[in-house]
């Protein structure tokens, strides 16, 4: 609050006049001194002449439909951007588009020390909104951006907005049916809009407010109407990270790339046994298990690659592997198949399988170890040599790849999520997302 | 606010992968044994294999 302004509520009540409604006699409160232009009647909706002091009647209006109750009931007081406002006018008002009526409430409020500031309510979504202090730029109604104090506005919506219901105190003269052309510009969470009338054309700033917010500020009971949809100048929950995810998400990439390239100059790779073996027939009857020479693993706990390589064609040959901790008694127990099948078909050649196959046990300490292998082979398989490697410490590249998936995946999912929150922003708009058009325009087509 | 806790996510999961590829973490499974006798070595008929019996494939397409 500025310095040396008091606040409203520290202020006894206004005394208002003891006017009464020239047309029903009901007794009528002018809360906003001589700010007033015009007021209207609660009783039998008359609007009236705030600056005649007989308060000529202006037009009087039937409500097309029921009469409307303020969600902040006339009178209420209530704390915005540090100043105390109370509320002292309602209108509603509404707009056709494609032969649909859409309908949101203003509220005007009012300080003795302000002046007047409004607050627009559409399907639970609240602009605090003022007269904007300096003319914003727009080349012509309608253009496609305005500018107001170094901001671009993106034009959002243009229509014709017609006045519905009125009730309390306005300072302009206020009129039932009136319409004005509106044109909406946004830059979340704010709105610039610009209401034409005749020739005047007003200038306002809106900003976005959540319906809890209004609720505390005026400190009226329940809760606020949830807000449906997404609207013009509702700011995105994650739009403004989406930028700076994927920034972050390159930076992460590029650092992964780097331990990959750290790790894979530093892993040890150190071929610690390479034995060939002969597979006879009587192998794969009997019992045809044997040991390895002993070799030494060496440093911290590491993985070890065991590689077999067998030339079987259209045969398989199956190993029973244990790494046995010569010392401990641990051991890693594991089967590895090695086959590879081709062959020619109506669809032509076929293959599956490989002669080699590869894998990484984890995380092994060092110590003394040995390999006990129990062979297993196709019967038919006449008697082959096969290869064992033993490698100490090698980098798994898989590791990165999930690292990758796992950095990945919140920076789609958040992205999606800005893309389909700006998709329904957008598609209420004067320009609906390419697909929408693309959809309404075929189906108008079949129609 | 989500950008920070992507920043710490993100630090989090390089953390992970460099102290995974430290320790040697494998994406294969390995069956994990104790104790094995030491008599294996010298008798390695005595040793009954965690996958001996598997059924292996017989055939190509």
């Amino acid at each position: 609050m500025s310095a040396g302004i008091p606040p409203l509520s520290g202020l006894p009540k206004p005394q208002a006049k003891a006017l009464n409604c020239p047309k029903c006699g009901a007794a009528i409160t002018l809360h906003s001194f001589g700010q007033a232009v015009t007021v209207v009647c609660g009783s039998c909706h008359t609007i009236l002449d705030a600056k005649d002091p007989k308060l000529a009647i202006l037009q009087q209006f039937e409500a097309t439909t029921h009469e409307v109750k303020p969600l902040i009931p006339l009178g209420t007081r209530g704390k915005l951007a540090g100043t105390d406002y109370e509320a002292i006018g309602f209108q509603r008002r509404s707009t056709k588009v494609d032969g649909i009526a859409y309908c949101w409430h203003e509220y005007v409020l009012f300080n003795p020390y302000k002046g007047t500031r409004y607050l627009s309510e559409y399907n639970g979504h609240w602009n605090d909104i003022s007269i904007c202090k300096t003319l914003p730029t727009a080349e012509f109604d309608g253009a496609a951006t305005a500018n107001y104090l170094g901001e671009t506005y993106k034009h959002f919506q243009s229509a014709d907005a017609s006045t519905d219901f009125v009730l309390g105190e306005f300072p302009w003269q206020v009129r039932v049916g009136e319409q004005a052309a509106v044109t909406d510009y946004v830059h979340p969470p704010r709105v610039l809009s610009s209401e034409k009338l005749d020739k005047e054309v007003t200038w306002s700033i809106g900003e976005y407010m959540y319906g809890r917010e209004i609720w505390d500020a005026f400190k009226l009971p329940g809760a606020p109407p949830e807000a449906m949809g997404v609207y013009e100048n509702q700011p995105s929950p994650v739009a403004i990270n989406v930028t700076g995810i994927w920034v972050a998400f390159a930076a992460f990439t590029v650092f992964l790339l780097a331990l990959m390239a750290g790790f894979d100059m530093h892993a040890k790779k150190e071929p610690v046994l390479h034995e060939t073996f002969q597979l006879n027939r009587a192998d794969a009857r009997g019992e045809a298990s044997f040991v390895t020479d002993v070799f030494e693993l060496t440093g911290h706990a590491a993985t070890v690659e065991v590689k077999t390589s067998a030339p079987v064609d259209n045969h398989w040959i199956y190993l029973n592997y244990a790494l046995i901790n010569q010392d401990t008694g641990q051991a890693w127990d594991f089967g590895r198949e090695v086959s590879y099948y081709h062959g020619y078909d109506s669809d032509g050649s076929w293959s599956e399988g490989k002669q080699t196959d590869a894998v990484v046990i984890p995380s092994v300490p060092p110590g003394h170890y040995y390999l006990r292998i129990e062979p297993e082979a196709d019967p038919l398989l006449p008697g082959l040599l096969y290869s064992v490697e033993v490698t100490h410490d090698v980098p798994v590249f898989g590791i990165y790849g999930i690292a990758f998936v796992a950095l990945l995946v919140p920076a789609v999912i958040i992205s999606f999520r800005a893309y389909t929150f700006e998709r329904s922003r957008w598609s209420e708009s004067d320009h609906p997302p390419m697909e929408l058009s693309n959809m309404s325009s075929s189906s108008g087509d079949s129609e | 606010m989500f950008r920070k806790f992507y920043l710490l996510y993100g630090a989090l999961v390089l953390s992970t992968a460099a102290f995974g590829q430290y320790r040697g973490w494998s994406l294969d499974t390995i069956n994990q044994l104790k104790n094995v006798p030491k008599s294996v070595r010298d008798n390695p008929g005595s040793y009954r294999a965690v996958y001996g019996g598997y059924h292996h494939y017989t055939g190509g397409k």
